[in-house]
């Protein structure tokens, strides 16, 4: 019994320490800036980087089907 | 005696705006934004009741919830890889995702009580419908190695083509529009991300001045940025000419079956509506050849009568907003949501939005609640809006008590869709179709454009904003005649520039600008709050 209530008073401390840590990211606009400042560049630097296809290799075939239903 | 009563007076004060907030003409919002970024130095301090529900309700709720959406829609934890996957492969994924609740942040800024509850609440609604877009996007992605039978029941089409369209297939196939996720939404949540695409268009020689929504949405293509998700797709000519152009560069870089179906600009003419409504016969036809099922009339019949439910509440929200000051919503919660649901079709997500937006509504209405007190102008939005600065509306409301109560693209689809017979169902739905954004009234021909008037009575709005797309040369057209119109009729109008959106055309700031002048000089009003009159938000989401 003593530990269950043991093991619920930690829980609820730590419950109300990652609340009052989250209310503080969010009053501080703590995870903008942390997007702004850094996953953002980090990320827009790997899609800057990544290979892509020369679309203008690509072939437009014109020789597809023409869908008509018209009776 | 007066340094008690002096310290008194400071106590009530502080502890009134610890309680409520502060009062309008106090708040200083502009203070809150670290100078460029549009990032805050805190969050606003909207009293205790509104903070927490902030707080609680929405940034943590959503944060939660965006995670949940994944799981619930991807199918479960294994979502959650696939997910940073997609993250990793498509910029408008990584880059749009993120940041959603500085979305949020910028569309609710200053909103106090129920317009707070009412106008979060349709910004959760779309944020958890781009979620389902986009995992099944991905879970079906061949690219990324999603399932290849979830790949043959998701066919594709233009965000233009009504989602409605594809209702006798929703019972086994989901349909997922190609552009409303990489680009529309994209543009809103976070505007950097689209230039890269406008760029690409225009590095293969593309020419620069075409509408940027065209260029856009071909520069995804060109980028190799769409997911491998579709077999076959319905396209249409996003009602207007630059997208057909770009549709042939599309179906260049699409190479998949695809049937075209236009909405024409004549869509009072009978005979055209007797064309369109063969159109979406055809296409039926189409879809049943590609993906081998039967059409199901019962489902179209259902998925029709719940659209119609949409719909009906709507008008319950445009009376209330029309005649009453107890309207909820706000300026750009009602645009965005209205045009996202109306464009996709019947979504179980809109219903149950729907549903608590109703309960809101009925206590403002009830209590007489009003929920922009500091309104001086009702305001009504006509033509196509900036995409990068959709919360413009918001800012005005806050600086100057511009209350935008409706805009154009709400009014779009004003009907609902008979299903008694087959060939009423039909027709409306055909009408529907060609009622389409962009042709409905911007392109759609001088009668509906100038349903501006009626409008503008019906809503009981004062003054104008009269958005301005440089780039499209339909809307540059009748330019004039607006301008003859609004001197004739003696309506204060403000015109405001953009590039839809390309946000180097004319900046946020330059539009802000545009406003305070027009407010200064010819209203001749002082800003509710000074402090949102000039700042630099210019490398902002």
């Amino acid at each position: 019994m003593k530990s269950v209530l043991k093991a619920l008073k930690i829980l609820f401390f730590a419950c109300t320490g990652l609340y009052l840590v989250l209310f503080l990211v969010f009053w501080f606009d703590l995870d903008g800036k942390a997007l702004f400042y850094g996953v953002e560049p980090f990320l827009k630097n790997h899609y800057d980087k990544m290979k892509r296809k020369d679309p203008l290799e690509k072939v437009y075939k014109t020789d597809t089907p023409n869908y008509e239903y018209n009776d | 005696m007066s340094k008690k009563t002096n310290l008194l007076k400071k106590a009530k004060k502080a502890v009134s705006v610890f309680w409520n907030g502060k009062p309008h003409e106090e708040r200083r919002l502009g203070d809150l934004y670290l100078d460029k970024t549009g990032l805050y130095k805190h969050r606003e301090w909207r009293g205790f009741k509104d903070t927490m529900y902030y707080f609680n309700m929405i940034w943590l709720y959503n944060y939660g919830n965006m995670v949940g959406d994944i799981v619930k829609y991807g199918g479960g934890l294994k979502a959650l890889p696939l997910f940073l996957k997609g993250v990793w492969r498509y910029r408008w994924l990584g880059q749009t995702y993120l940041p959603v609740m500085h979305w949020y942040d910028r569309g609710l800024e200053g909103m106090r009580g129920q317009a707070l509850r009412a106008s979060a609440w349709h910004y959760r609604a779309m944020t958890s419908e781009t979620i389902r877009q986009f995992m099944r996007m991905l879970a079906a992605d061949q690219r990324l190695g999603g399932s290849k039978e979830l790949y043959d029941r998701t066919p594709a089409h233009d965000e233009t083509v009504w989602g409605g369209i594809f209702y006798p297939w929703r019972d086994r196939m989901d349909d997922v529009p190609l552009q409303m996720i990489p680009y529309f939404v994209t543009c809103h949540v976070n505007n950097h991300t689209v230039l890269n695409y406008i760029d690409a268009a225009q590095s293969i020689g593309l020419p620069g001045d075409p509408c940027p929504m065209c260029q856009a949405e071909c520069g995804i293509f060109l980028q190799d940025d769409v997911p491998e998700y579709y077999p076959f797709v319905v396209t249409s000519n996003e009602a207007c000419d630059g997208s057909v152009g770009t549709s042939v560069i599309q179906d260049w870089m699409m190479d998949r079956p695809l049937f075209a179906m236009p909405q024409p600009m004549q869509f009072d003419d009978p005979l055209v509506q007797e064309h369109c409504a063969k159109e979406i016969e055809e296409c039926w036809k189409f879809i049943e050849e590609q993906s081998g099922m039967p059409m199901n009339m019962e489902e179209l019949k259902k998925n029709l009568e719940e659209q119609n439910e949409l719909q009906r509440f709507e008008w319950e929200k445009w009376e209330v907003a029309a005649n009453t000051d107890y309207y909820p919503i706000n300026g750009v919660a009602q645009a965005l949501y209205r045009i996202y649901q109306s464009q996709d079709g019947n979504r179980k997500i809109w219903h149950e939005t729907d549903k608590k937006v109703k309960k809101i509504l009925e206590k403002c209405v009830e209590k007489k609640i009003n929920s922009f007190p500091m309104t001086r102008h009702r305001v009504i939005a006509w033509s196509c809006a900036p995409l990068y600065y959709s919360h413009w509306c918001t800012w005005a409301y806050n600086c100057w008590g511009l209350n935008c109560i409706i805009n154009m693209d709400s009014l779009m689809f004003n009907m609902t869709i008979r299903t008694d017979t087959y060939e009423n169902m039909l027709k409306d739905m055909a009408l529907y179709h060609e009622w389409a954004p962009m042709r409905r009234m911007a392109v759609g021909g001088m009668n509906h454009i100038f349903e501006l008037w009626e409008y503008m009575e019906k809503f009981h709005c004062d003054m104008v904003m009269m958005y301005d797309q440089l780039q499209c040369k339909g809307m540059q057209g009748v330019h004039g005649l607006f301008e003859d119109e609004f001197r004739a009729r003696d309506i204060h109008a403000i015109w405001m520039p953009h590039a839809l959106p390309d946000k180097r055309t004319v900046s946020r700031s330059e539009i802000r600008g545009i406003i305070n002048d027009y407010m200064t000089t010819i209203m001749h009003e002082k800003p509710l709050d000074p402090t949102l009159l000039e700042f630099d938000d210019s490398e902002g989401w």
